[in-house]
């Protein structure tokens, strides 16, 4: 029982962290705490249903156009908006995300309707053993894309050339700048990077809680909290925090009842908030707000 | 130069004040006017609620300088203390709003303390995550009663029962207190406090300013204004359940109505609050089903005032005035 509810913990806490990545490395980079990125994810889910649905797409593809779809939602969001405001206080960028947020549930309700909708499917629903524990191949399957993002996100940081370069204008823009760093093309790089982590999310976590409007906002807070783990700046730390999330919340609906699954999450939040504001993790150098 | 100055601003806070009675005015005048049918009272009740709750927003966000995306929580918290004392003690609409505001006053003092050491981004994701956390409550917990709701008796003021254009009064009156009490709240020492903290937390507590009270003063002062929004809203419809109190659009609702109209204004809320509850009425006058467009648009025109105005429309509109002024050659500066 409790690896079963362990395993099935750490794959959902997966998912989550890939939007906390993606909150995470918008906010270290441009002070903006993106509430749209939820909603990234639910357009991104929509795409890879309409896809599958009504352009018979095999799942894949489906996945791979909604990737694109999604990079491209990121990259206009930051050119047509938050370019246009990047020099404000951060209350005006996040009340810009939340007009982000008021259009694409706006367009997702209005050509694809309130509903709820099934997401096909897409791996054999009989459960597999592993180590002892009895979980779904979804589960697992789950985890080898996030774990495999997780890896290119790595390399990418770590020996790309574009990479070093967004830690470097996360770590200080003004310098950066001056050694030469694009940094306007290293920020719509993030809303990129913020929109390939959302389709991902979206498409992923469909076929669990299904494809509606409303769909990621849960999701959404559970990635900000787990980006909160990592005092909002470090990478590792939010995904931890994810995984955290993950299992707390699966424990807590097993043993407790599924009235707490929720419930775990928050009281989590206002836990870490109370006792340490700015993350588990010792952070060195945080940008203030 | 000085005293110029200190004449332009007097002159300037009369005309406000002037603005503000003529408003009023036009309100207590509007249901009577020709041509007025009793929705559209409904609907003008509907927007004071959200000028009220914007009120409360601005007190925490604008004022003191702690962004919060979690006034759904305590309109919520009004409604269900009142609803609940409507229900069980039988108390009208007025004693449920002091009911409502002392509770979630009390609730708001709670998450001052909570959210000590919060600020900033921080801060705003904690409050959303006290707005989610309301609405798992109020699903959850039995007496509550989730979906099902509770259903309230018909309204009534002092013994006598009110329909809608009476409960318009009532919302009416009730933002003229609330009104007054903000625009005293941040002349008097309290206010300077909340925004000496606003402005530089240290240099604040250097100069003796208590943080801890005077910031959980603020929380919990916001969260009574929009506890009486949550009141005023439960028994206009005369039902509360969790599938309208849980939802989280009244969080955002009621920030963006803040910063729309200018967070540290008296005016701002009015404007905000105009722009967030009467925006989807007024485009379902020229579309059959709004509904998602009026979100569409309303994102939209989020966005462009963002740009046009980031302080504001009140605060854009009153830079536009005083730079045609320096144009046209005006007497001042």
């Amino acid at each position: 029982m409790f690896g079963q509810l362990f395993i099935s913990g750490l794959a959902t806490g997966s998912l989550y962290a890939l939007t906390a990545v993606a909150v995470v490395v918008v906010f270290r980079n441009t002070r903006t705490i993106n509430l749209a990125q939820g909603d990234f994810s639910m357009i991104g889910a929509f795409v890879a249903l309409v896809l599958i649905k009504s352009f018979a797409f095999n799942y894949y593809f489906a996945l791979a156009g909604s990737v694109v779809f999604c990079i491209g939602l990121g990259i206009l969001a930051e050119r047509v908006v938050m370019r246009q405001i990047a020099d404000s206080d951060w209350l005006t960028l996040f009340t810009a995300t939340l007009g982000m947020y008021y259009i694409l549930h706006g367009v997702a309700g209005h050509f694809w309707g309130r509903d709820t909708k099934a997401f096909p499917l897409t791996f054999d629903p009989t459960p597999i053993n592993v180590f002892g524990g009895i979980i779904s191949q979804g589960h697992v399957v789950n985890m080898a894309w996030a774990a495999a993002i997780g890896l290119v996100l790595f390399i990418f940081f770590k020996y790309t050339k574009q990479g070093i370069a967004m830690r470097a204008v996360t770590d200080d823009p003004e310098t950066a700048a001056l050694m030469g760093i694009p940094v306007r093309f290293i920020v719509l790089l993030t809303w990129g990077m913020a929109g390939f982590l959302a389709a991902f999310a979206g498409v992923l976590i469909a076929p669990i809680i299904y494809v509606s409007p409303e769909m990621m906002d849960e999701v959404l807070i559970k990635g900000y909290v787990a980006a909160v783990f990592g005092g909002l700046y470090s990478i590792p730390g939010a995904i931890i925090g994810a995984l955290l999330i993950g299992i707390c919340e699966n424990l807590a609906g097993g043993y407790l009842g599924s009235h707490f699954k929720t419930v775990t999450a928050f009281a989590m939040i206002v836990l870490l908030l109370a006792f340490r504001p700015h993350g588990l993790f010792g952070i060195q150098k945080r940008r203030e707000v | 130069m000085a005293d110029i100055n200190a004449a332009f601003k007097a002159k300037m806070v009369q005309r406000k004040w002037a603005a503000m009675g003529v408003l009023f005015l036009a309100a207590v005048i509007f249901p009577m006017a020709p041509g007025v049918e009793s929705w559209m009272a409904s609907e003008a009740t509907l927007i004071i609620m959200y000028i009220m709750a914007a009120q409360g927003v601005s007190i925490l966000t604008g004022y003191t300088g702690l962004v919060t995306v979690g006034h759904g929580g305590f309109l919520a918290v009004g409604a269900y203390a009142s609803a609940l004392s409507t229900k069980y003690l039988g108390t009208d609409l007025i004693t449920g709003m002091f009911v409502g505001a002392a509770m979630s006053a009390f609730v708001g003092w709670a998450l001052g303390l909570v959210f000590l050491r919060l600020s900033g981004a921080f801060m705003a994701i904690g409050t959303l995550g006290f707005a989610f956390f309301v609405g798992t409550v109020v699903n959850n917990v039995p007496i509550f009663e989730g979906r099902e709701g509770i259903s309230l008796p018909k309204n009534h003021v002092i013994g006598f029962e009110i329909g809608d254009i009476g409960f318009y009064y009532t919302a009416l009156a009730a933002l003229g207190v609330t009104t007054l009490f903000v625009s005293l709240l941040v002349r008097s020492g309290v206010g300077r406090a909340f925004m000496a903290l606003r402005d530089s937390e240290k240099a604040a507590e250097a100069s003796g300013v208590n943080r801890v009270f005077y910031r959980t003063l603020a929380f919990s002062l916001s969260a009574a204004v929009t506890g009486v929004a949550g009141v005023l809203f439960a028994h206009y419809v005369n039902y509360v359940s969790s599938e309208v109190f849980a939802d989280i659009w009244y969080s955002v609702d009621f920030l963006v109505a803040t910063v729309v109209g200018g967070s540290a204004v008296l005016l701002g809320p009015f404007v905000g609050g105009l722009f967030v509850a009467f925006l989807p009425t007024f485009i379902e006058l020229f579309v059959d089903q709004p509904g998602d467009l009026a979100f569409i648009i309303k994102g939209g025109a989020l966005i462009f005032v963002l740009i046009v105005a980031p302080a504001g429309v009140v605060v854009g509109l009153v830079q536009l005035f005083r730079w045609l002024r320096g144009k046209l050659g005006g007497d001042t500066q």
